[in-house]
């Protein structure tokens, strides 16, 4: 975010779809032990069952079409119809921007070598036809993305996402400037994180740079919808004050990198890390302490309630602190294994009282 | 302070037959098409075995150049740096230039190679079947097995390479990855939150998991008895469906500023850019082409021109029925009778579709032509037998100067990108 003039940008409205349940407040529950993989008994999880979508927003036949990711993400964006609907925007001025990284990749390769395992007989291009798995296989993101925007109707501007878990900030900052710089009213943003296949973990097993600890892995979805005006009611509104973005390969480099972005990051509102009251990030970020000596700043995750959300993780932050309404600025920090940073600052704001 | 202007000073690309920009399009200037029986295809018996696929050949020449380290490269990351360092040659950058000022890499991409995967997988199938995952890890302890691998890999290798610090991203939007990595690094370089870009798009997927799902969707072109070169037809009468393709293309955009202090010499320019979501129907447009034009339209708006400034247009022209046909009539409502004076392409008749590639490759074809003032033929065209004959698709290479072109993406889903490039 550079310091251009630009419109503001709000969000009104948030929704989630993980372990802890599917309402925000589900976050400060009770924290449930993780679970075990059927598949890996020493790796644990926080699995989800698979979501009925809302029939008052989606057709139904789509429940049958897409596979477990899929479906969380469309629950989450089914959550924001109502309040999407009531702007009562024309859709060429909603734009919608999505987070899925894993959707063509490996969860739904493993979904197709089980399927061919379950039907070793079968023709293969019969499987493909016939089988909702490996439909999802080979269908796109965007096929995701266009039931959202048929049910949503998002006809703006659209995008999808994926460089890994830093995706979220991605799609983030994508609706932001398509609505800061008036190409659309309202973006809707959607995130799901990986299915919790064997891929996964044989992804995380063999890829580098290896893990310190097994991560505990989470399933789950989020949306939120923003826009460049505050919410109707109310006293306060939540606005995107800031964000950046870096990448280093290098882990000597890293810390150099996340610096640069939690300062480019506060830039636009000239803050330094003392003028943060709410920081958030996930316990095991790189340097975080190291980071974060300049601040008394109170940190949270709800990592521990979710488990690891992959491209889902920021998204449910986000829609935790709109929930949360916490006074002053909050700031989320997001870092993937592969060596992403990303950064985004939200203001809670006094409204003006209308005359 | 206004928009900052966007520069185009090098490009790169790897198309089926050929290892190069120049290559490719000498080649289709030649009418000479990429597309070709492929052998898995024909092994499998598959009824139309067409497709525009990057050969072993070609493969030991990009291999050959890109050195591999401990680990050897999957072929996506293997690609895109044989191509990035094409357009990294042409525009006079070595891989420091990018650590000096703010820069980014934006890649377009759908998948990787999923039907090696599954192969190499279902070797280690049990007796039940299922996968034996302890039998798996013993041989596959090395990052770079099947599962290892993630969609945006070639961006990070790339990221890598150049050490980029500032912006990368991966974008995974069907048949207009391409196009929409290129607007999205243009509107960064523009807006001034980077100076510096390397933007296109890496797809592979002419093989048989491709195949089974797009025919599936009845969107591969099955006329056995045409030869694979003339399978892919866009805008004719005739027209069946695309020929499967694949290929990467990579530009090289910088600032107006960057690229004067530098003393490099610019290519062409892209003006404009617009991307729109659909939502009509996950595998077809509106029939009246109507959200193909509003998504034109507005392209050419944010380029600042009026519609009578594009003398050319390199359509998305996929060969599919509803395609060219929603697209045809997008271009009437879009230039009117301006069509009269304007002459249009389709590249994908040469060199199949080549999905979220597609967009990349029809750029870099486009700004040779605004580069030369060259334009180059739609094979498999005859007006006599088109469907639009009065657009003027060109059926031999033309000499022809021209300003500016439009060039279209629309992808699989209702996402539709327009970009505008013009001369330098």
């Amino acid at each position: 975010m550079n310091s251009r003039q630009t419109k503001p940008v709000y969000l009104i409205a948030a929704s989630v779809f993980n372990h802890a349940g599917t309402e925000c407040a589900d976050l400060h529950g009770t924290v449930q032990a993780a679970q075990p993989l059927d598949f890996a008994p020493d790796q644990l999880a926080y699995p989800v069952t698979v979501p009925r979508l809302p029939t008052t927003v989606f057709d139904r036949k789509i429940q049958r079409s897409v596979e477990p990711q899929g479906a969380r993400l469309l629950f989450c964006a089914g959550q924001i119809a109502a309040p999407l609907n009531d702007l009562q925007l024309p859709g060429e001025r909603v734009a919608l921007m999505a987070a899925i990284p894993e959707v063509d990749g490996p969860s739904s390769c493993w979904e197709a070598v089980q399927a061919i395992a379950e039907q070793p007989d079968a023709l293969l291009a019969q499987l493909f036809a016939y089988t909702p798995p490996l439909h999802a296989l080979m269908m796109l993101n965007s096929s995701v993305m266009a039931y959202v925007a048929e049910a949503l109707h998002c006809h703006g501007p659209m995008g999808g996402f994926c460089s890994q878990s830093n995706a979220g900030v991605d799609a983030l900052i994508e609706a932001f400037e398509h609505i800061a710089e008036g190409r659309a009213d309202a973006g809707v943003v959607v995130s799901s994180s990986p299915n919790l296949s064997p891929a996964l973990y044989l992804r995380d097993t063999t890829e580098r740079p290896a893990l310190a600890a097994p991560d505990v892995y989470g399933e789950g979805a989020a949306a939120l919808l923003l826009t460049a005006s505050p919410p109707a009611n109310g006293t306060r509104a939540l606005r995107i004050a800031g964000f950046a973005r870096g990448y280093s390969a290098v882990p000597e480099r890293s810390h150099a990198v996340a610096r640069k972005v939690i300062q480019q990051t506060l830039s636009r509102e000239k803050l330094g890390l003392r003028d943060v009251a709410h920081i958030v990030a996930a316990p095991d970020t790189p340097s975080l302490a190291l980071l974060l000596t300049d601040t008394q700043a109170i940190l949270h995750s709800c990592r521990h309630m979710t488990g690891n959300l992959g491209a889902s993780a920021l998204l449910t932050e986000i829609a935790l602190a709109l929930h949360d309404q916490h006074d002053g600025y909050t700031l989320l920090l997001n870092h993937s294994r592969t060596g992403h940073w990303g950064a985004v600052l939200l203001a809670n704001e006094a409204m003006e009282k209308q005359a | 302070m206004g928009p900052r202007e966007v520069l185009v000073t090098g490009y790169g690309l790897v198309a089926p037959t050929a290892l190069d920009a120049a290559t490719l399009f000498a080649q289709i200037g030649a009418k000479r098409s990429c597309i070709r029986q492929h052998p898995v295809f024909a092994e499998l018996g598959f009824a139309a075995s067409a497709a525009g696929y990057i050969d072993p050949v070609q493969w030991q020449a990009i291999t050959a150049q890109v050195a591999a380290g401990d680990t050897p490269l999957p072929r996506q990351s293997l690609l895109a740096e044989f191509v990035a360092r094409q357009a990294l040659q042409q525009a006079g950058l070595v891989r420091a230039d990018f650590c000096r000022v703010p820069s980014g890499v934006f890649l377009g991409a759908n998948k990787h190679c999923v039907s090696r995967d599954l192969q190499e997988a279902s070797r280690y199938m049990d007796d039940v079947g299922s996968v034996d995952l302890d039998r798996y890890l013993d041989n596959h302890t090395l990052a770079g097995g099947p599962f290892a691998r993630r969609i945006d890999q070639q961006t990070w290798h790339i990221a890598q390479l150049l050490g980029i610090r500032d912006h990368i991203s991966t974008h995974s939007d069907a048949c207009a990855a391409g196009t929409m990595a290129i607007g999205a690094a243009f509107r960064a370089i523009e807006r001034g939150d980077i100076d510096l870009a390397l933007c296109g798009a890496v797809e592979l997927m002419a093989h048989e998991l491709s195949y089974y799902s797009f025919d599936g969707l009845g969107a591969i072109c099955q006329r056995a008895d045409l030869a694979p070169e003339q399978q892919s037809r866009p805008f004719m009468n005739d027209r069946c469906g695309f020929v499967l393709g694949e290929g990467a293309a990579m530009i090289v955009l910088e600032s107006r500023q960057h690229a004067e202090r530098r003393k490099a010499t610019p290519i062409g320019r892209v003006l404009g850019y617009a991307n729109f979501c659909e939502a009509q129907k996950i595998t077809s447009s509106s029939r009246d082409g109507s959200h193909y034009a509003h998504c034109m339209k507005a392209a050419i708006a944010n380029a600042g021109l009026s519609c009578d400034a594009v003398d050319h247009v390199n359509t998305h022209g996929t060969s599919t029925q509803a395609n060219d046909r929603s697209e045809a009539l997008a271009i009437a409502q879009v230039f009117g009778t301006g069509v009269d004076t304007m002459t249009f392409t389709a590249n994908k008749s040469a060199i199949g579709h080549s999905l979220a590639a597609s967009g990349a490759l029809e750029a870099v074809l486009s700004l040779m032509s605004l580069q030369q003032g060259v334009l180059l033929p739609t094979l498999n065209y005859d007006p006599a037998n088109a469907e639009f004959p009065e657009l003027n698709f060109l059926t031999e290479t033309q000499r022809q100067p021209i300003n500016a072109v439009l060039s279209n993406s629309f992808g699989f889903g209702g996402v539709n990108s327009s970009l505008v490039l013009g001369k330098a």
